[in-house]
């Protein structure tokens, strides 16, 4: 998945000093992520499309392309970009309309084979997920004969391609998948973590969008080597919360278990504009294009949520937030747009301009579950 | 191929193969049934989901060419309901199409070729045993309504059936979804002893259930293996039904199995079902918990709802243990007592944090576990 924009609901540390991996027991991790998915399925299943730069997302005035094909990244066509932007990128762009439906299913197909693996899966959304095959199902033991086979059954099944990294922690099975893409295959193995992530730069770690990097770069930090170079104060001072995250990950450490039951509390997306914001068209043009961005995102993780917030960062560095609640779930992108403009609306007019602007969706249920059937069971005693 | 069927007769067989066919595919030939005609005067209808298919043999009114093609399943459906009663449907292939003839209605489907259509390989089934339909219709009945639907736990998503050597030799069914449990117990059939454990999908299981109705009377043969089962009904012409096997680990759900519930209170199921139904109606989504309040020979049902008020009924019952207060999701309530067929029904009841079994009595082949909630 590409980082247009940052998530500022990803995987936070925990505050805990770094140890070693060693002390959590080595485990074997494979990260699987498929390439272009949503392009491939519609190449897949438009022939006509294979071979041609497609974007899968609305054409339209402020449509943003939720996917795109090798054929059209190599024109610099990415996800998360505005549909205008991408056809002056690439003239011969052709545009389709997603079918969540479709990438749905072919999602569960993955899944299941996953599963024939391992009952360790954590999907990230409907085209990634990280498993944990320390002890795999079939007794194989290695993990990256686990994943060449994960890969051939995707290619045979699905008749798509997919990345996969091994590794002995979810921070380098992620790096590693981003590695060698296309149908891909990368294994960092114990004792080389260290080394492979001071080499990378820094905006290939997961959470580091394109302002997060500029700001690094502007404090001397270019690659993973520079990161582990500062101490954890220093990081502190200048990242926050982002810190300790960043402190470890410099290191490859990362001692987050693979969870199958990962209930996402939030899914967002903010952007920060490179010209300040104030005039009312210009700032609903901006939500419009965040709503498109966030909303593509609630439906790869399959998340459905009842409090929308939007967060806008001033040129004076001060936020607002304003957030509201429904009794029930958001229905659909019209509605969580809705309640995005409804909550401009009320900040307008504005005391200055902006530099930044975010919408999140929170109040999140598991997937495809109602929220009084939440509510209930969490009265309700569990059996197994 | 060329052959004439009776418009009921391909009715019936469509009906029954058609609801494999999952409405939406991404692999165009998953909509499609198999239709082979035979020489002999027999027509063969198959429909897949690539994990479970259903192959039914009807007898033709006549064949005039054999031959084998797949066409739309929904539309041929769809088609044939939509015929005059007592009408011959003629199906004849030609050119990637196929037309349906009957009266004065004629049809062009478009076809996909018969080796394209994929088939489950069943492979080596080597545990076969036969079951009587009502006994494997009851079986179904009794636990399905337990089978979870979350898939992150997926190998719960279905019934699991394993062998056990008892007092005597037994065989087991179990459906649970965390929160309530199904156990239905029969005789272990000749041959299958030793079988491996499996778990048969919940899809698998609806569709078998819906052609048991049509053949309540006969025999079902059953062959497995770890990984496949497959299912043989009679009737005219015979379906058969295979499918793949949940690929995973049923929980050992006896430990949730409560044995040491001291206190036992007995009840009419009717009674209870209605006074639980009628106090719930009250109950908003949120809380559907309705609290019973366990009182010498009797039972307050209760529900309080912060919106709607509240609702109290007292149950005649036959309780002579201390009483407490306890609570239970209205409708895992009503699943299980409308599974009781008898006068009485039995809870076993430890306290108001802990599993609750649910039988007709020691001797039902059939037994429940709940677990209640917090109220």
């Amino acid at each position: 998945m590409d980082h247009a924009i940052d998530n500022p609901a990803g995987d936070g540390p925990d505050g805990q000093e770094p140890e070693s991996d060693e002390a959590a027991g080595l485990r074997k991790i494979i990260h699987v992520d498929m390439d272009a998915f949503f392009a491939s399925v519609e190449q897949r299943d438009h022939p006509e499309l294979r071979g041609k730069p497609v974007a899968v997302g609305g054409a339209g005035g402020r449509g943003v392309v939720a996917a795109a094909s090798y054929e059209a990244r190599k024109f610099g066509v990415c996800s998360a970009m505005p549909s205008v932007t991408a056809r002056r990128l690439c003239p011969g762009l052709v545009f389709v309309r997603h079918r969540f439906d479709v990438y749905k299913q072919v999602s569960q197909q993955i899944r299941a084979i996953f599963r024939h693996h391992t009952p360790l899966v954590e999907p990230l959304s409907l085209d990634e997920a990280y498993l944990d095959v320390t002890e795999d199902l079939h007794g194989i033991g290695s993990a990256t004969r686990i994943a060449q086979m994960i890969r051939a059954a995707i290619r045979e099944e699905t008749g798509l391609t997919a990345s996969a990294g091994v590794s002995y922690n979810k921070f380098l099975a992620k790096i590693a998948s981003d590695q060698n893409k296309p149908d891909g295959l990368c294994v960092i193995r114990p004792g080389e973590g260290a080394a492979f992530v001071a080499r990378l730069p820094v905006r290939r770690f997961h959470g580091v969008g394109p302002k997060g990097a500029e700001k690094m770069a502007r404090l001397g930090i270019e690659t993973g080597a520079d990161l582990a170079a500062k101490d954890i104060a220093f990081l502190r001072a200048h990242f926050g919360s982002f810190a300790d995250y960043l402190y470890r990950a410099a290191r490859g450490v990362d001692l987050r278990p693979v969870r199958t039951n990962r209930i996402r509390k939030s899914v967002g997306g903010e952007r920060t504009y490179r010209e300040d914001i104030s005039t009312g068209h210009a700032l609903r043009a901006a939500l419009d294009g965040i709503v498109d961005i966030v909303w593509d995102r609630i439906e790869r993780a399959e998340a459905r949520g009842r409090t929308v917030t939007l967060k806008m960062k001033y040129t004076d560095f001060r936020i607002v937030t304003r957030s509201r609640s429904l009794p029930r779930d958001v229905a659909d992108k019209r509605e969580f747009a809705r309640i995005g403009h409804e909550l401009l609306d009320n900040l307008l007019p504005l005391p200055l301009p902006i530099r930044l602007m975010g919408l999140t969706l929170s109040g999140l249920d598991r997937p495809g579950m109602p929220e009084e059937e939440a509510a209930r069971d969490s009265a309700q005693l569990s059996l197994l | 191929m060329k052959a004439t069927i009776e418009r009921a007769t391909l009715l019936r067989c469509l009906s029954h193969v058609q609801s494999v066919v999952e409405r939406r595919n991404t692999i165009p030939i998953l909509s499609n049934v198999l239709i082979e005609a035979a020489d002999g005067g027999s027509l063969k209808v198959m429909a897949t989901d690539l994990d479970l298919q259903v192959v039914e043999n009807m007898a033709a009114a006549s064949v005039e060419s054999s031959g084998a093609i797949t066409v739309s399943a929904h539309l041929l459906f769809d088609i044939a309901r939509k015929l005059p009663e007592g009408s011959q449907v003629s199906l004849e292939t030609a050119e990637n199409r196929m037309t349906i003839k009957a009266g004065r209605s004629r049809f062009q489907l478009p076809t996909l070729p018969r080796d394209d259509f994929p088939v489950i390989v069943e492979g080596d089934l080597p545990t076969s045993f036969e079951i009587p339909a009502k006994t494997l219709a009851e079986l179904i009945d009794r636990t399905r309504f337990a089978i979870s639907t979350e898939e992150t736990r997926y190998y719960l998503n279905g019934i699991f059936l394993h062998v056990s050597e008892e007092d005597k030799p037994v065989l087991k069914a179990a459906a649970t979804d965390g929160h309530r449990l199904a156990r239905f117990t029969i005789d272990q059939p000749d041959g299958a002893q030793g079988m491996p454990d499996v778990i048969v999908p919940r899809k698998a299981v609806a569709e078998l259930r819906k052609l048991l109705e049509e053949s309540l009377d006969g025999n079902v043969q059953v062959d497995l293996s770890a990984s496949k089962i497959r299912f043989t009904l009679g009737g005219e012409g015979g379906v058969v039904l295979t499918s793949k096997l949940i690929d995973g680990t049923f929980p050992d759900y006896s430990r949730v199995i409560p044995t040491g519930n001291d206190k036992l209170l007995k009840l009419d199921p009717r009674s209870f079902y209605e006074g639980v139904d009628r106090v719930a109606t009250i109950a908003t989504e949120k809380t559907r918990a309705v609290k019973m309040g366990l009182d010498q020979d009797k039972v307050i049902l209760s529900v309080t709802s912060p919106d709607n008020g509240t609702a109290a009924e007292e149950v005649p019952a036959d309780y002579s243990a201390e009483g407490f207060e306890i609570g239970f999701n209205a409708n895992y309530l009503k699943d299980i007592l409308s599974q009781i067929d008898s006068d009485t029904v039995e809870l076993h009841l430890a306290d108001a944090g802990a599993p609750t079994l649910i039988r007709q009595d020691a001797g039902s082949p059939a037994l429940y576990v709940l677990m209640p909630m917090r109220v």
